[in-house]
């Protein structure tokens, strides 16, 4: 355990080293909220509500939506694990009693400690000019079920990059495949548009995919566009599906490394 | 003109060595298109949801709003498949010193860093967004003159420019924060707002995102060519804002160049 805590620490430092990356990421997190802020603000014009959400409670779940990413998206991750791979660095973790899922785990906690941090100041900015329009519901239920959400979350977005950044061991090139991923994920993640205002059938068909559990579904506890319920249901499929994706890591890891030739000496 | 031809003649030769690249790599060049139309797809699915739940957004129908849409991804799609490569490859290479190579070259590094490679994925996928608009205006019922087609390219053209000044502006920043990774998404964000039509901003947000920063009049500029056609006011803006995003760019990179020095050793 004390070997994962010096990697999240060797994390946190060699994060901040870029933390003006961080920091230009936040000061174009306004521009993106503008951006929603904007077209839903246009969409609204004349309505009340839309899907029976309020303007605010919708601005509320983006605002949430970017929030959580900072604090448990995986950003990079991939990237990282393909280099490893690529460059050979990954023979290093092979010679020692060191578990790679679990090593990238922890640099990946520590990168999200810095984002997040960086997330909480660029909310702190923002909350000024949004404040009228953040609608959060007051149940205590809440913070306990969305808590563990977005901890799941975190496990979920991490195993779908660990296991994309694996497939450098049969791929020389794995940014296409990445950012095919990425698209799939933006949308039945919700982060494009609420899921909810999705037709009921299609919404029913999604909410039972991995993707739903990367943004929606903790953001839907938070900001109140679900009911206790329809939450204790969906903590019970995202731990399924975290449990299932941190199984095919490890599948994929261990196929991956029949394909791997440590070269040179 | 002799040194217009001499660059003419250094961008087709590499222009067919990424062919037959590309050509040589079919899986990849497979999979980055789908990629491409992946993007489109949820752009357009992003809106299909808007409008099935309110008939317009800012005065603009589905199908109007689908032009703005279109010309807006055939922009981008034309960046993607003229510069991007180079100007991503440009970001890291300086982090890594392999910048060397490009400042070698027989011709300005600029244009020899940005030119380096032609991507077919989004070459075909412009293709894909040319078709959204083709439709989109049938479903109008427009039928734009010969002249008004043309205007609408030289619009798009000048779109290009002011996509690839904003992205070489990013991408600059490497040479003074060091590592630009994740910098690129700043430009994806400014470029959202290519999407949304010029009515739905007011206030201060005219002023930054209509006025400063032309992300606004880059998209609208030839969808309304198209919707309503020749406007004069229009087409000046574009120009302008063309010839001086350009300027900055050009003057941006060059003095982050002066800060280059070389990893190499």
């Amino acid at each position: 355990m004390l070997k994962y805590g010096q990697a999240f620490i060797i994390g946190l430092q060699s994060n901040l080293v870029y933390r003006w990356n961080f920091g230009v990421r936040s000061i174009f997190w306004f521009f993106h909220l503008a951006v929603v802020y904007i077209l839903w603000g246009a969409a609204y014009a004349g309505h009340a509500t839309i899907g029976s959400y309020t303007f605010a409670q919708t601005l509320t779940y983006f605002v949430v939506i970017f929030v959580l990413q900072f604090f448990i998206g995986a950003f990079n991750e991939d990237y990282q694990i393909s280099e490893d791979i690529r460059n050979g660095l990954i023979n290093q973790f092979l010679l020692k009693p060191i578990n790679y899922f679990a090593y990238r785990l922890s640099v990946f906690t520590a990168a999200r400690v810095v984002s997040g941090a960086f997330g909480v100041m660029a909310l702190l900015v923002a909350l000024p000019i949004f404040r009228g329009y953040i609608e959060l519901p007051h149940d205590s239920w809440r913070i306990y079920l969305g808590l563990p959400a977005m901890a799941l979350t975190a496990i979920i977005q991490f195993s779908i990059a660990y296991c994309f950044g694996l497939l450098a061991f049969w791929f020389l090139e794995i940014q296409g495949f990445v950012i095919l991923s990425m698209a799939v994920e933006t949308l039945l993640g919700g982060q494009v548009v609420p899921l909810d205002l999705l037709p009921p059938a299609v919404f029913n068909v999604v909410r039972f995919l991995p993707f739903f559990y990367q943004a929606y579904f903790p953001a839907a506890i938070f900001t109140g566009r679900q009911g206790l319920d329809f939450a204790l249901q969906g903590l019970a499929i995202q731990a399924f599906w975290a449990f299932i994706l941190v199984c095919l890591a490890e599948f994929v890891w261990k196929r991956g490394l029949r394909h791997h030739t440590a070269a040179g000496g | 003109m002799k040194t217009l031809a001499r660059y003419l003649q250094i961008w087709l030769a590499s222009a067919r060595y990424s062919l037959v690249r590309a050509t040589m790599f079919r899986g990849d060049l497979f999979i980055w298109a789908t990629v491409e139309l992946l993007w489109i797809t949820v752009n357009v699915i992003m809106v299909g949801v808007i409008y099935s739940h309110t008939p317009t957004v800012a005065g603009w129908t589905l199908y109007q709003m689908l032009i703005l849409v279109g010309t807006s991804m055939l922009i981008q799609r034309f960046l993607m498949g003229f510069f991007w490569s180079g100007i991503f490859e440009m970001g890291r290479n300086v982090r890594s010193g392999l910048f060397d190579f490009t400042l070698a070259q027989p011709g300005d590094p600029l244009f020899m860093a940005s030119t380096r490679k032609l991507e077919l994925d989004g070459l075909l996928n412009s293709l894909v967004a040319g078709a959204l608009v083709v439709y989109s205006a049938r479903k109008l019922g427009l039928h734009p003159g010969f002249l008004d087609i043309a205007r609408y390219g030289f619009m798009v053209a000048c779109g290009v420019v002011i996509h690839y000044s904003a992205l070489v502006m990013a991408m600059s920043l490497a040479f003074w924060i060091t590592s630009a990774q994740g910098v690129e998404g700043s430009y994806f964000t400014l470029m959202e707002f290519s999407r949304l039509p010029r009515q739905a901003f007011n206030g201060i947000a005219a002023v930054v995102f209509v006025w400063i920063l032309p992300v606004v009049v880059v998209s609208n500029a030839p969808a309304n060519e198209i919707l309503h056609g020749y406007n004069a006011g229009w087409m000046i803006g574009l120009c302008a804002a063309t010839a001086a995003w350009f300027t900055l760019a050009v003057v941006i990179f060059r003095s982050g160049l002066k800060r280059y020095t070389s990893a190499s050793s």
